[in-house]
């Protein structure tokens, strides 16, 4: 019994406490397109990982004792907040540091000062699918939106590191220079696609929708987590004929045989959509992630695709 | 009369062409006045004109500002647009959820489950279909250091048709970054051990957990505290050590029903990430407890648990997992008469142990198969006549549907061949069933 006793003790108190790298402030998100978002103000003053891999639903990622260990060794934790991931609270309670918890100080909710779309009007359901509580969580799809995450990003970083404030904010004023030149560029792609309908697998491209004027009403699955069955599909399919629609969009981690039965059978192309950063090949980083996004559906709407701007 | 007329006609001409000196000098006076007032009406005009220049120069400034005033409300009105199409919503995140955070979060999960067996007699009833379970489950922020869970399961039995299953506290940020629950909770050892019944892979316990900690598993009363270390190395370890009271609160299991020691435990987890699909836990359990009432730590258990796994895609998964429980004990059993009215008692001197391994394959999204191996040997306080013991070995075999993520339908198969020589075939189908708030805890 002592050396039980005395085993665990050697275990808890003599194991080195940290292994920070240096003075980086050490940053987790949830995905990888706010680590890149992170990264671009942080630049060299922050160590950042993400949690979920983009090749799978975001909804249903189960994390992992790595997982739990990166965020113990944590200083921010920045997340979509609202109730996207799930896994998320679980998570933070797994590894045990309070001051990342919902509401904490350590935790960034970039939903702070995004205008939600898609918010309930009435009292909710789980008959209505697996819907969301507050408006639909998606906001990372526009690019618009992250003027106000980087913001939301800068105020937390010159909060926590205010030695290096003015380091952020050159990096900010940066990015958001930068965005601007690309949202007119975005803009001036798909200019053609502003009126026009897709269908999409599932409700997650609302807010790039809304960028782009474009209208995604329709989803593969017939209510949101129910994979796509016969009956919705016959409807679909009768839909896309009569608005004459023929782009069935799709991020890569959904089964893509319902897409693809879908675009054959109403002589339509499926278009893939990523949904965060390294997704696919060529979504690198939060611009090169919206350049691809925004030539697939250019390209897929047969509009303005020759613009190989994009590609530099 | 003409002359007349011409004397007064001259002297007319002569009035006109010879005027007084008095009027001369009245127009120059005119004269002077008039340039003295057109000297002032210049000066003034010189006054205005200065005056017109300044407000002129004044007001051009004014436009210069006006321009920079235009330009600066244009740009505000160009941020505002932005933040009007982004943030200066009525509803934006983050606002949301300050009301819901008041009330806790509350769940039901039902467990319903069909049985049909081979066995020729069902003395228990075996053969039926019954709500197993249905679980209240509840949980919250305490205060920004701690967290409440409870479940509350319901059941159809007689013996106990209310069971307070869980009732814990975890307290957050202790020193050295470690975390402890107080309470009543399912202890971290091995894996199966420390589920509830709604995730796990098969509709049953594993055979091993049934036999040694409970039907069910282990719900016990104490305190454990576990911590990440934080080694300078890719494996992330995870140790755990707790109190629990002793005893299974069952007359099962290895530590029986007697309560004279609480039981220890410890557990160390080991985790390494293969590669981004790929993960790999081994862990290493131990605990000690009684099962007599003498004051001894004779029952020992060791533990060994291994999951491999592996997604192929973002639909399609596979988990390999295996445990088994090696038991050592030293248990006093009184056996026999000493024929002065007393009797001998005798320390049962035992090594058993037990294990278990599935596979589970994620097919489908909505579909997923599995089989699982049992083996244990049983805790019969005595030894069989032959002194050989045996198993209980066990083959199932599994087909889950996933109706939606709250909802889930699986079918299991289960050939047994018992240690006493009876062999049972049994068939399950399972409904599982959830409502409100349920997350489930992360191992």
């Amino acid at each position: 019994m002592k050396n039980f006793i005395l085993g665990f003790l050697i275990l808890l108190f003599a194991v080195p406490l940290s292994f920070a790298d240096g003075d980086r402030i050490n940053i987790v998100t949830t995905q990888t397109i706010f680590a890149d978002l992170v990264k671009q103000i942080g630049k060299d003053k922050v160590n950042v990982s993400a949690i979920a891999s983009p090749k799978y639903n975001i909804h249903f990622i189960q994390p992992k004792p790595s997982d739990i260990r990166s965020v113990s060794k944590a200083d921010l934790y920045v997340n979509a907040g609202l109730d996207l991931e799930a896994w998320s609270d679980p998570l933070l309670e797994a590894a045990g540091k309070s001051k990342l918890f919902r509401n904490a100080e350590g935790n960034v909710d970039l939903s702070q000062g995004i205008k939600l779309l898609k918010i309930p009007d009435h009292p909710l359901s789980r008959a209505e699918g697996d819907i969301h509580l507050f408006g639909n969580p998606h906001f990372q799809m526009s690019p618009e939106n992250a003027r106000v995450m980087v913001r939301t990003i800068l105020e937390k970083l010159k909060e926590v590191d205010s030695v290096n404030a003015s380091y952020y904010e050159e990096n900010a004023k940066g990015f958001l220079s930068r965005l601007d030149q690309k949202i007119a560029e975005w803009r001036n792609l798909c200019a053609d696609c502003k009126g026009k309908e897709i269908i999409n697998y599932h409700d997650n491209i609302v807010y790039f929708a809304d960028f782009l004027g474009l209208k995604a009403e329709q989803f593969l699955e017939p209510k949101p987590g129910i994979p796509p069955t016969p009956k919705h599909m016959r409807f679909l399919e009768a839909y896309a004929k009569a608005h004459n629609i023929t782009v069935v969009a799709t991020p890569t981690y959904y089964s893509q045989d319902a897409a693809q039965s879908l675009a054959e059978k109403i002589g339509g192309k499926v278009v893939t959509i990523a949904q965060g950063v390294g997704e696919t090949p060529g979504t690198d980083d939060f611009f090169s992630f919206f350049d691809y996004n925004f030539k697939q559906i250019s390209e897929g709407l047969s509009l303005s695709a020759t613009d190989t701007s994009l590609n530099k | 009369m003409r002359a007349f007329a011409i004397l007064i006609i001259l002297f007319y001409q002569l009035c006109i062409f010879n005027q007084p000196s008095w009027a001369d000098s009245s127009v120059e006076e005119e004269m002077k006045v008039m340039k003295e007032q057109f000297a002032v009406m210049q000066t003034k005009m010189n006054s205005l004109e200065d005056k017109v220049a300044r407000q002129q120069k004044q007001i051009n400034g004014y436009e210069a500002s006006k321009q920079a005033y235009e330009t600066r409300i244009t740009d505000l009105e160009g941020q505002l647009a932005k933040q009007s199409t982004t943030s200066a919503a009525p509803v934006t995140g983050g606002n949301h959820l300050i009301p819901s955070k008041w009330t806790p979060e509350i769940g039901v999960v039902a467990d319903t489950l069909f049985t049909l067996n081979s066995a020729k007699t069902d003395t228990d009833g075996e053969d039926r279909l019954n709500v197993r379970e249905l679980e209240l489950v509840m949980g919250s922020a305490v205060d920004p250091f701690s967290r409440l869970d409870a479940t509350i399961a319901f059941s159809t039995s007689e013996d106990e048709p209310v069971a307070l299953e869980e009732a814990y506290l975890t307290r957050f940020g202790l020193p050295f970054g470690s975390t402890a629950r107080i309470g009543k909770f399912k202890p971290k050892v091995g894996k199966a051990l420390g589920v509830h019944r709604d995730s796990l892979d098969t509709i049953d316990e594993p055979l091993v957990i049934q036999r040694y900690f409970g039907e069910e598993g282990m719900n016990k009363t104490g305190v454990d505290i576990s911590k990440i270390l934080d080694l300078p190395t890719p494996v992330t370890q995870q140790i755990t050590v707790g109190v629990l009271d002793g005893g299974n609160a069952e007359d099962v299991g290895v530590f029986g029903e007697t309560k004279r020691r609480p039981t220890l435990y410890s557990h160390l987890k080991n985790y390494i990430d293969i590669n981004d699909a790929t993960g790999f836990e081994l862990g290493g359990s131990y605990m000690a407890g009684s099962r007599d009432e003498d004051s001894r730590f004779e029952v020992q258990v060791l533990g060994m648990d291994a999951t491999l796994t592996h997604n192929f895609n973002a639909n399609q998964n596979m988990k390999i997992q295996a445990e088994a429980f090696n038991v050592d004990r030293k248990e006093s059993v009184i056996d026999e008469d000493d024929g002065l009215g007393g009797t001998i008692r005798h320390d049962l001197d035992g090594n058993i142990w037990g294990a278990y391994g599935l596979v589970d394959f994620r097919v489908h999204p909505l579909w997923s198969i599995g089989g699982r191996y049992d083996i244990v040997q049983p805790i019969a306080a005595e030894l069989p006549v032959d002194g050989v013991r045996k198993d209980d070995q066990a083959y199932s075999g599994y087909l889950t549907f996933y109706q939606s993520e709250f909802a889930r339908w699986r079918m299991q198969f289960t050939h047994t061949d018992s240690a006493t020589g009876k062999d049972d075939n049994a068939v399950y189908i399972q409904g599982t069933f959830a409502i409100g708030e349920h997350k489930h805890k992360i191992q």
